[in-house]
């Protein structure tokens, strides 16, 4: 039960949300965007999250798009998580996405509420951390297109009218060879312990991870050290933990440590894969 | 024996798979009121101050309640109030109640509650609470009303202390060739029933006290109600519909006290109490927790010689069933093994974490996890095959239990024919530990289990059976059916009893307690046993009756009737005879005249023989038979990350008489399923403060479909000769030896001692870091 009230809209157009954003922001209201809502609804239940009216923006086409135009392919931020699997344009991104939660809340968790919300685990960014993509963020003052790297620091720096309409990904990248792995405390089921996503690029591997700290990442200086072909897989993996940032998770579902224990399996196991075994 | 040993459907399949039962939160009435908790963010805590004034003037709040003017409450020991006084000593204990006209008002007011801590210090191990610099969580503990058979002792944290002193020590550790000993430990942790607990109440204006709850005691509910608030037991009247799962959980008395309180604080209007999920782990009691130190002898050959042990049960703030589970535990110390020589001493502990109610197995998985690792250990040491040292140690007719009973065949099952199949399904010949190679192993870990019922020894049970006017007949028993099935196998009992088709068993799901004859609870197994003697002689009673009225109709002797094909008949001339549907109303003659009236068998049973412990020794009869098996699981661990996968779980239970095979199946690999995710996952995280970091199913997580291995589950027959068509109890056994195979699996895997649960890959890591650093092992 949720024991605040609020109200509800849900606008047709980018235009309208803005719109009814600032009115009853400057109304003294406290509304919040709402595509998915699994978040809202279970943090709301437990006053962790309060709001006044939200804004539902399902029904706004732009948030709806799942397709390429021009070269690119647009992921509308209100789609849910599961269609990536249905339609698969981006394997790196179904293969992420399938490892959200379950079956039953992947209909309903949007990949824009994965990238916005509170939960920081985050895990539907990575790919599009990975991939240079572009972000385009809707606000008073219209429709921005922004490199994703310039607006995403441990979260996606929006301001308070503002909301994610769609990302925009380099068709190229669809074709590159790419591994994601989730790993839990134990079993199938769980937030991750950690997640590691990873993309090959000119021969370059592209590093992004989740859980390992309370925000997720993509580190250049660790993709250098990485990707630093003269060292054997595992010096290279610790090696590149000096520049892993702070503070590594260190909670119920695993201690710091041992998160790093994994992580540097996790990165090892990769590199197997994508450089061949190391003895051949 | 035509129904007996059939897998009939369910009596309560179809309301169930079509979405119509209903249970205790699906009741919406219109003048209903709603209550919500405030409950306590901290362990330990004193309340200095509660501002209650914005909730009171809220529009909607009929009552704001807070702690003092309650009785003190407990089964055992009166320790514990309803509301929390003055001091708060577990996380999620409930602070203030609001009641109000929807549930939504109920808990805007109750967020509006303002309260001003002091927080103490926080006892979160039994064996902190041990220490005697340690602080007192009661410290009138002395002064507690409590019952005759409870010994706590004043000025320390010990709840209760059994003792278990069997035999000679000094001539078993002086015949013990080679000795281990080991510490263990598991902290609190949740059932996760599917139905959160619920309790209604309404008080009229004669007095009469209504509750409906989702209760595996609805008979105890009513005794304590009347007890602790003064009123004439047979005025306080409990209805319990269908349970959505209970292992245990709904044993305990707590939301029902709640729900009287509101209803009397609003001029006795019906009242709704139900528990979200977070307050079903954290303000309602839990799965209790164990420390656990053994230590174990034997000879050069493998016989067991000597046992020392420790139980430190982590009780929690209160001691309510935990003193019962601690003496449960004492009770069963051993395993099933005969060993002369034995001392125990099963500790109660006060912590400051929620407090305990029984939990599937009472106690039992929980010492078996600590004893049959100790077997491993100890085989280890021997060099011995564990499997081996089990058969060679088996409790057998004429053993007698850690209680000092004298077994016989009728009450233990046959463990080493348990055993034998074990072996044979795990094809163990094959070896016990195998490399697979590409960093996997596969090992294989086992664990007998045993178990009585160690409930009150006037414990009862009754069914009536009231016949229907077309000869059918209503079975009411205060059996809950809280998931299990037993109430179909009761219908078994009755068809096969009465020779009528089970169709025309018809079985009453609810449970009134004005209404309904006592089952003393639904718990330890004990349904189908109690109750099932107490149907049969509530069949005996009819076939009696009918008997009767007809050898008056048929003017024979009432030797000479039998019954059979819903008829009673002549035995000599099966043409003479009458129906059921002739007699089941009386009978009535061609001319109109009548005789007899409705056939109500009425039977009832309670268990025999039955003493408390001697609070010396420990010697005394605590249960009425010993239900037995042995259990296997087989992992595949990947050395190289401690992650792992449970490939096959195995139980070959003793059920002395499978009376439903499809459904006892189902109890058993359910039982294996939730003791796996005990063993492997399941558990409480706290903080400094005593908070339970994880009450919610995200971070509390249940094994899921998917994550389950392949279930083997096989039964021997070894009748328990005073049961019904011989059956024993199985409804807890599945789960007892599964934290411990598992145990003993990974253990042998990863080459470490596992001693802790849950069985995380971290915890593996870890050990496995240790021992490689040599500063473990």
């Amino acid at each position: 039960m949720i024991s605040f009230d609020f109200e509800y809209y849900r606008p047709k157009s980018i235009k309208e949300a803005t719109d009814l954003y600032q009115n009853l922001a400057s109304r003294g209201g406290k509304p919040i965007y709402y595509s998915g809502g699994t978040e809202i609804i279970t943090l709301g239940r437990l006053n962790r999250v309060y709001t006044d009216a939200v804004i539902d923006i399902k029904s706004i086409p732009e948030t709806q798009t799942w397709g390429f135009h021009n070269n690119e392919l647009i992921t509308g931020s209100a789609l849910p998580l599961s269609i990536f699997n249905e339609k698969n344009y981006f394997p790196l991104l179904a293969e992420t996405a399938r490892e959200i939660a379950d079956y039953t809340s992947r209909i309903k968790i949007t990949i824009g509420g994965n990238i916005c919300g509170q939960i920081f685990y985050r895990e539907g960014i990575l790919p599009f951390l990975l991939t240079d993509s572009d972000v385009l963020i809707a606000g008073s003052k219209g429709v921005k297109r922004k490199p994703l790297k310039e607006v995403f620091d441990q979260k996606l720096m929006l301001e308070r009218e503002e909301f994610l309409v769609q990302l925009a990904t380099k068709k190229i990248y669809m074709e590159m060879p790419f591994l994601s792995v989730k790993k839990r405390q134990q079993w199938k089921t769980g937030y991750p312990l950690l997640t590691v996503a990873s993309l090959k690029k000119d021969g370059f591997l592209r590093f992004a991870f989740s859980g390992v700290c309370p925000f997720p990442f993509r580190s250049e200086q660790m993709e250098t050290v990485l990707n630093s072909r003269t060292q054997p897989y595992e010096e290279r993996a610790l090696a590149s933990f000096d520049y892993l940032p702070q503070p590594i998770l260190n909670d119920i579902e695993g201690s710091n440590e041992y998160r790093l224990f994994v992580l540097k399996n996790t990165i090892v196991d990769f590199l197997k894969k994508f450089e061949g075994d190391e003895n051949k | 024996m035509v129904m007996i040993g059939k897998s009939v459907a369910r009596k309560d399949a179809w309301e169930k798979v079509t979405g119509q039962a209903k249970y205790t939160g699906d009741s919406q009435e219109g003048d209903m009121l709603y209550v919500e908790k405030v409950i306590s963010p901290y362990g330990h805590a004193l309340i200095k101050k509660i501002d209650l004034s914005r909730a009171r003037q809220l529009a909607g709040v009929k009552a704001v309640i807070t702690g003092g003017n309650l009785p003190l409450t407990g089964e055992e020991i009166r320790d514990r109030y309803p509301i929390a006084y003055k001091r708060v000593r577990y996380h999620g204990e409930v602070v203030a109640l609001v009641v109000a006209d929807t549930p939504k008002r109920a808990r805007q007011a109750a967020d509006t509650i303002h309260i001003t801590y002091a927080p103490l210090p926080v006892i979160n191990t039994p064996r902190q609470a041990l220490d005697p610099k340690a602080p007192l969580i009661h410290e009138d503990l002395g002064q507690y009303k409590k019952i005759s058979k409870v010994y706590p002792e004043q000025g320390t944290n010990i709840a209760n202390r059994t003792k278990i002193r069997k035999g000679n020590m000094l001539k078993g550790w002086s015949e013990s060739d080679v000795v281990v000993e080991e510490s263990y430990s598991l902290r609190p942790s949740d059932h996760a029933a599917m139905e959160t607990r619920c309790a209604l109440a309404s008080i009229r204006a004669d007095g009469k006290v209504f509750i409906t709850s989702s209760s595996q005691a609805p008979f105890m509910i009513k005794r304590l109600i009347s007890e602790y608030f003064g009123i004439d037991i047979g005025d306080v009247i409990v209805t319990t519909p269908l349970v959505g799962g209970g292992y245990g959980g709904k044993a305990s008395v707590q939301l029902e006290l709640l729900a009287y309180i509101a209803s009397r604080a609003s001029g006795g209007r019906l009242v709704k109490v139900q528990n979200t999920r977070e307050e079903d782990m954290l303000t309602s009691p839990c799965h209790i927790g164990l420390d656990a130190t053994i230590k174990l002898g034997c000879s050069q050959k493998g016989k067991l010689k000597a046992v020392k042990i420790l139980y430190l049960w982590d009780g929690g703030a209160y001691s309510d069933k935990a003193v019962s589970l601690s003496r449960a535990g004492a009770v069963d110390c051993t395993g099933p093994y005969q060993i002369e020589n034995v001392s125990c001493d099963s500790l109660c502990m006060y912590t400051n974490h929620p407090y305990a109610s029984p939990y599937r197995g009472y106690s039992h998985s929980e010492v078996l996890f600590a004893f049959e690792r100790t077997m491993d250990s100890l085989a280890n040491k021997l060099g011995m095959d564990p499997l081996e040292l089990r058969r060679m140690n088996a409790i057998l007719p004429g053993h007698t239990t850690p209680t000092q009973v004298l077994l016989n065949s009728s009450s233990v099952g046959n463990l080493p024919a348990c055993i034998h199949r074990l072996k044979k399904l795990m094809e163990w010949e094959k070896g016990q530990r195998i490399d697979l190679g590409n960093f996997k192993v596969k090992a294989k870990g086992i664990s007998c289990v045993w178990k009585t019922s160690t409930i009150d020894t006037n414990a009862s049970s009754g069914v009536i059976l009231i016949f229907n006017p077309d000869g059918s007949v209503n079975l009411v028993s205060g059996v809950i059916e809280i998931g299990t099935g037993s109430k179909t196998i009761l219908a078994q009992i009755v068809s096969e009893r009465l020779k009528i088709n089970l169709e025309k068993v018809k079985v009453q799901m609810k449970v009134n307690t004005q209404s309904t004859p006592e089952h003393w609870k639904t718990v330890a197994s004990r349904g189908t046993f109690m109750a099932g003697r107490a149907a049969l002689q509530a069949a005996d009673d009819a076939i009696s009756q009918l008997k009767h009225l007809a050898s008056c109709v048929l003017r024979a002797p009432v030797e000479d009737f039998e019954i059979g094909g819903e008829r009673v008949f002549l035995r000599d001339d099966p043409s003479k005879g009458l129906s059921y549907k002739e007699l089941a109303y009386g009978y009535t003659y061609p001319n109109g005249n009548a005789i007899g009236g409705q056939i109500i068998g009425r039977g009832h049973y309670v268990l025999r023989h039955l003493t408390p412990l001697n609070p010396e020794t420990g010697a005394g009869k605590p249960g009425p038979e010993w239900t037995v098996g042995a259990q296997g699981v087989e992992v595949e661990l990947d050395t190289r990350e401690y992650t792992y996968r449970i490939t096959k779980s195995i139980s070959v239970i003793d059920a002395g008489k499978v009376m439903n095979p499809k459904m006892a199946e189902g109890q058993i690999t359910g039982a294996m399923s939730m003791g796996l995710a005990f063993g492997g996952r399941e558990t409480f995280y706290f903080d400094d403060l005593g908070r339970v970091m994880n009450p919610q199913l995200r971070t509390y997580r249940p094994l899921r479909y998917g994550e389950n291995p392949e279930y083997v589950c096989e039964f021997i027959e070894t009748p328990q000769k005073d049961s019904p068509y011989g059956l024993r109890g199985l409804g807890e056994h599945g789960l007892l030896g599964m934290p411990a195979a598992l145990g003993n699996s990974l253990s042998l895997a990863a080459g470490v001692h596992l001693n802790e649960l849950p069985l995380l890959p971290e915890l593996i890591w870890r050990k496995r870091k240790g021992a490689d650093e040599g500063d473990l092992l």
